[in-house]
Formats: C-alpha cells, structure tokens, sequence
C-alpha cells in the first residue's frame, strides 16, 4: 500500500487543477450563455 | 464623421457614462447593448467577429438580444462601436443599466464558483473517508490511515471556508444583528464538525466529520443555486424592459438643436421630438396640434389629439407627420416610467407575506435547534463524550429548517418565471395567492380584448368609383403615416402615387393622387355610437364629392376566444364590463365567447358591480388597460394591467401582461393554483421530515452523516418539487 503515498498526492494535485481550471472557466463567463452556443452549429461560416 | 456616428456620439458625455456602462478595470468599462437585428446563430458569430478587434469579451447573447463586452473609452469611444453595429444593420439599443445588474452577474458567477469547488472537494473527502466506515478499518495501515485523515482536511477546507462562505457570512450578520435565522445553526453545525475534526486530525484520533460538513455545503449550496437561478428569471425580464428608458433628448436652443442626456434636460427646456419618435420627459405642447400614440400609458394604441399646452407623457411615441416641441415639465423620479422602474424594482424586493411568516417561524425554529442541540451534549456528556458530540451534531444538522424556508420562494419563483416567459410578469408577489382563489374574471374594456389595430369592415360607395380604387387611393395617401388608422388600409395597396401629402392633425390627409387632390378623414357626424368598438368612420373625397365611407373596426385579438374558453373551463364566470356602447360590445362578447356583458358603464358603475359581486364571496380579478380603470383595478381581488399600463404610476397593477399574451392570463389562475400546492405540500413534508427525524437525533442513533443526507435529501426533495411544476405544465 505504500503506492498510495504516491497516488494520494498526485491525486491532490490533479484536483487542484481541476478546481482551479474550473473556477477560471466559471468566472470568465463560460457557463453564462449556454443557449446560443448551441444554435451556432448551422453556422458554416465560422471565425 | 458619418451622420451616424454623430447620432451615437451623445453616449460618450460623461454624464450618461454611469448609467450605461460600468469600470471594468485597467481602464476599461463593460457595457450590455440590447441588439435589434439579430436573428441566427451567424448573426452572432458576425456580431463577434464585428466587435473583436475594437473590444475585449464579447459575449452576444441570443435568445435575450443582447451583447456584452468590454471596451477602452480612451482608445475608442463606444459611439464609434455603436455606428459600426448600426452601419452593420444591427441596430443597437442603449439600455440603461443599474450596476445592480452587473453586480448580480458577478454575484451568479462567484456563486456558481463556490458551488463548483464544494462538489469536487466534498466528493474527494467522501472517497477519501468510505474506507474508514467499514469494520475493516481496523485493517488499515496506521500511516495510511493518517494520510488519509490529513488529506481529508486538506480537501475538507476549501469546501467549508470557500464554498460555504455564504453560510458563514449570513450567519454573522444574523448574529451581528441579534437575530438568528437559518444560516446560524447551518454555519455553527459546520464550524463544530470541522474544527473538532481538524482538532481531531492534529491529535491523530478520533472520529472524523469532513463527510458531513463537505455534504451538508454541497447539497444546501446547490439547493440554494436553484432557488437563485429562478429568481433571477423573471427578474431579467423585468430589467429588459425597465431598461428600454430613453436615454436623450433632443434640446432646442439658441445655436440649433442640441442632442443631451437626459440628465442634462432642466425643467422649462424645449425639446424637440421627431416623427416616430418616443417623448423623453413629461411636458407641455408648444406647438398647435400634436398626435400621439399612448399605448405605453393606456393601451390603447389610438393616437390621442393633443392640443397645446396640454400635457405630454413620457413614452408616448409622436406619429404626426411633423417634429413637435414640448417644455419640459417633470423629471426624473417624476415621470411615469420612472414610476415603472419602481414598481418592478419594488416587486423584486417584495416577499409575500405568508414567506415572512415562514421566515419568522424558522428563525424561531433555528433557534429551538441550537437550543436542543446543546440540551442533547448535556445529557449525554454525562454518558459518553465522544456520542454527545456527534449527537448534538446530529441535531443541528438534521433539524435545520432549511426546507421550510426554501419551500416557499422556490415555488413563487418558479411559478413566476414561467408566467414571465410567457409575458405576465408578477408586480406583486403577495397577488400569486389570492390569484389562486379567482372564480371571476371582468375584463374591463373592450380594448382588453381587441387588437391595436383596426381593420377596413365595410366599404360604402357613394361615387362613381370602385371600391378597390377608393381603398387604393385611401392606401395611398396613407402610405408614410404611421398611425394605426393608416395601417388598416396597407393591404389594399396598388401603389398607386401619391404626391404633396399633408396631414393636419385630427383633421385627416389630404395629397395628389395621380394628379387629383383627395381627401381622408373622419366622416363628420356619422361615427356610429361612441366608444372605442363602434366602428370608426372615415370618408374619401375628391375636390366636389364624397367618394366613399370605410368603417373601420378593431378586432378581436386571435388568442381572446381561447383565452375565455380556457378561463370558462377552469369554472371561472368571465364578464365584460364596458363603457361602450350596447351593441358593439355585445358583438364582441359573441365572437369571443363572453355571455354576460354589462354595457355603457361609468367606472363607478363597474367598481359598484365589481363591489357586489365581492359581497357575494366571490374573488375578483380585474383586467383593464389605462388610467380609467385605476378605480376598478384598485377595487378588485387581483389587479390586472394590459400592455405595460401607465395606470401603474397610479393605480394598482398585481400582475402586468407584456405581450399578447390572454392565453397566457387564462393559464395564470391554474399555475397559481399549482404553485399554492405545491407550497403546502413542501411545508408539510419539510415539518413531518422534522419531526420524525429530531427525536431520533436526539437519541443518539443517528451519525451526523447520516443527518446530513437526510436534511439535504430533504431539501433537495422541496426543490425539484419546486421546479416540477413549470416542467410539467409546460409539455401539456
């Protein structure tokens, strides 16, 4: 079981990314507008 | 510089700055444009692709119409941006913004935020705890079994102190404000579990509670998120349409006209409103004659003669052929729709009563908790520390009355925002509940059942010509007018030219019309009866003869006759109640399905009738469209205003119908009904989950995690309650 000394932090780190990418998504604004994104699919003109 | 450009260019002064546009930081202010003209998912890719190099942000939000970014004044002013939409063809609309709005965008964020980092982490503390509930921890490696505690805690800190912040924070204010609501045993719950547990981590034993902390966060974290997110439907509504204030006005002054901000017009300046235009303030007529169309005021979109010196209302739109001037007579605060804006704004703050009951009674309930809790540790302290702790804790988590508080507002938001996106918006919450109890519905006017405009019913030929050709002519000449009397003879077009057309308020049109001279207007002495359903009369000559005498009628909106139908089938008795003459309105009664009508009706008579059937026990709801009704509206049970009514300034308006919506006023007595349900039925759930589950608590037998699903579960149970009920209705 001693893996779970490695596998344990590791685990702390990648959750800490996790949470901080989210946080960054969320409070740039991503998850306000879910609607039109979807209605962009016909656009074949993209940027 | 463009004409265009020019016309934007009033949104730069710095007076107007504040109420359009907030700092965003770093020397840059974000701004939310309603935008006309956008219909498709490539319209907002070209929006964007339009804005991007000048702007930072851009977020072109479809279903509502609108767009949001950031941009530097210094680097470029944002009329230069609104020109480049307008040259685009989108044309944008300023609204005037409170930082309320964009305070509550950020707030959702951050909320949403928290809600985010409470879910992982408490997940993470679960996983991390699961092989500590079984007998086999006793299996466990001793180091192992620390590491796992210590990363318990680890996780277990951003989820209490960020993700449950809210808690934390309302519980102080509770506390530094000497009352103790809900958030107070919440947050002391909290703050037991994970101080003792982080104690417990330091010392190397003991049982954890990280479990019960994270969970409890989460799930209340994520029942509150629910309840905010229908709120703050219906209130976006309202913002959009408080914000539609114009925003500048054009002054006459010495060195020619003058476009201002309106916070810049003084009282006695003369202003100057252009065909087509909206009136920016209140104010007198300079000028001889004026016509206007109050719809906004009255509903009725008729266009009202105005002589001079009479008073014109802010947001009346001029469909005269010519400019008119005005003094400027009331500002700010005192104009009507300025009014509005506090109506609405009221609305948003307002609780239905019965919710301040609830709120009281949990506030005490929350009080009785921290008090059982504290008697349950001192009974079993004497017994057994270790269980008085997770006892007491027990109690506090499982008995918290959150579902109680939620039970309520959840329900009315929900209920609100549905009837908000249908177009009855909910002024008075406190009006959801008698609305529930309707058994009768008086429409008050005919106007509330008749569409703007009128239509040509009858054509009686009285010269040599056709009818087509009299109708073709009368088309013609009415070809730039804009009033709704014109509209009625658009379809019968032939593009026939018109030539040196002139119109002279209340007294008609007269033009060339392929070389001879006509003439349209009311044909004098015939109007058939009075009132706004009689048919209006209007006659053609030529230089000698009357040609011909069109009747022009309003029609029966489309939805009315569902929309009654509807009523009649949820057993509620419709009434007319009118001050027009008897037959049209009996006419309009057969063709949307009203039998009883009450005719030539003074407002008294009808505040008389409404007053009798109150005294028989019967609740009234009232649907009426201006200033005339103010009395009738203020005397019913509910009070509904049509087409966003002036009589608000004035009387009593519970519910606002935005759009054509009486279908959607017909589902309104249902929907209130479903909502009054579903309120009983949370309550009762949350005080029978309560009860059963405090004696239990006390007793010791239940772990605090065990509490806390429960005590979420059963929020959680409150809300999609909640939420059913739109879903629901919305499929059938």
């Amino acid at each position: 079981m001693q893996i779970l000394f490695l596998l344990i932090p590791l685990g702390v780190v990648l959750m800490a990314a996790a949470g901080a990418l989210l946080v960054w998504a969320i409070r740039s604004g991503q998850y306000e507008d879910l609607d039109s994104v979807a209605g962009r699919m016909p656009d074949d003109d993209p940027r | 510089m463009s004409a265009s450009a020019l016309q934007w260019q009033v949104y730069d002064r710095p007076e107007l700055r504040d109420s359009i546009s907030a700092p965003a930081g770093a020397g840059q202010r974000e701004v939310l444009l309603g935008l006309d003209g956008m219909h498709c998912a490539a319209c907002v890719a070209r929006v964007e692709r339009l804005l991007a190099p000048h702007a930072d942000q851009v977020q072109v939000n479809l279903a509502g119409r609108t767009v949001q970014f950031r941009f530097a004044p210094e680097v470029e002013p944002l009329s230069s941006l609104l020109a480049l939409l307008d040259a685009e063809g989108y044309t944008p609309r300023v609204l005037a913004q409170d930082a309320q709005l964009n305070g509550d965008r950020r707030g959702a964020r951050e909320q949403l935020a928290r809600i985010g980092v409470a879910v992982l982490c408490a997940m993470q503390v679960m996983m991390l705890a699961w092989p500590t509930y079984g007998s086999d921890a006793a299996n466990i490696d001793p180091a192992v079994l620390q590491l796992l505690r210590w990363t318990q805690w680890l996780f277990a800190t951003p989820c209490v102190i960020y993700g449950g912040w809210p808690f934390l924070a309302g519980a102080a204010r509770a506390l530094r404000a000497r009352r103790v609501d809900m958030d107070v045993p919440i947050a002391v719950s909290i703050l037991i579990a994970y101080l003792v547990s982080a104690w417990r981590v330091l010392a190397g034993e003991g049982e954890l509670y990280f479990d019960s902390a994270t969970m409890f966060v989460m799930l209340l974290s994520g029942a509150r998120f629910l309840e905010g997110r229908s709120r703050a439907t219906a209130a976006g509504h309202l913002r959009r349409l408080v914000g539609m204030r114009k925003l500048t006005a054009t002054r006459v002054g010495e060195g020619g006209d003058q476009t201002v901000p309106l916070a810049q017009v003084a009282l006695g300046d003369v202003l100057k409103v252009a065909p087509g235009e909206a009136v920016p303030v209140d104010g007198a007529l300079l000028d001889l004659a004026a016509e206007l169309d109050e719809a906004l005021l009255s509903g009725e979109a008729k266009p009202v003669l105005h002589r001079r010196h009479e008073r014109l209302l802010a947001g009346s739109v001029n469909v005269g052929a010519a400019p008119l001037r005005l003094r400027a007579e009331a500002l700010g605060s005192q104009t009507w729709l300025a009014q509005i804006t506090a109506v609405l704004q009221r609305a948003e703050r307002e609780r239905p009563p019965f919710q301040q009951a609830l709120d009281r009674v949990a506030g005490v309930f929350s009080l009785l908790i921290l008090l059982l809790a504290a008697a349950t540790a001192a009974v079993w302290w004497s017994h057994d520390h270790e269980h008085a702790l997770s006892a007491a804790l027990a109690v506090l988590v499982a008995s918290c009355p959150c579902a109680l508080s939620l039970a309520g507002p959840l329900a009315f938001a929900a209920g609100s925002g549905r009837l908000a996106r249908r177009g009855v918006l909910v002024a008075r919450p406190r009006s959801l509940g008698r609305l529930a109890d309707v058994d009768t519905v008086v429409f008050d006017k005919t106007g509330t059942l008749t569409r703007a405009q009128p239509v040509v019913e009858h054509v009686e030929v009285l010269g040599s010509e056709t009818a087509e050709r009299c109708l073709a002519i009368a088309a013609a000449l009415e070809r730039e007018l804009t009033h709704p009397l014109a509209q009625a003879f658009r379809r019968y077009e032939q593009n026939l030219p018109a030539r040196e057309v002139r119109s002279a308020p209340g007294r008609g049109v007269a033009g060339l019309v392929e070389g001879r001279r006509y003439w349209i207007g009311a044909a004098d002495g015939l109007s058939a009866g009075a009132g706004e359903a009689a048919a209006t009369l209007l006659a053609l000559r030529d230089e000698r003869h009357t040609l011909a005498r069109f009747a022009l009628q309003a029609q029966p909106r489309p939805e009315a006759a569902a929309a009654v139908a509807a009523l009649r089938r949820q057993g509620i008795d419709v009434r007319l109640l009118t001050g027009d003459a008897d037959a049209p309105a009996q006419a309009l009664a057969r063709l949307v399905g009203i039998t009883e009508v009450h005719a030539r009706m003074r407002p008294e008579d009808k505040l008389e009738h409404v007053r009798q059937l109150q005294a028989q026990g019967r609740v009234v709801m009232a649907v009426g469209d201006g200033i005339n009704d103010a009395p009738l509206l203020a005397g019913a049970d509910v009070a509904c205003a049509m087409p966003q009514g002036a009589a608000l300034a004035q009387a009593r308006a519970d519910l606002l119908l935005v759009d054509e919506s009486l279908r959607a006023l017909a589902e309104a007595p249902t929907l209130a009904r479903g909502i009054r349900r579903r309120v009983l039925q949370n309550i009762g759930w949350a005080l029978l989950y309560n009860v059963a589950v405090l004696p239990l608590a006390m007793a010791g037998a239940l772990a605090p995690w065990m509490a806390a699903l429960g005590m979420s579960a059963s929020s959680l149970i409150v809300v999609l309650n909640a939420l059913r009920l739109p879903r629901r209705e919305e499929k059938g």
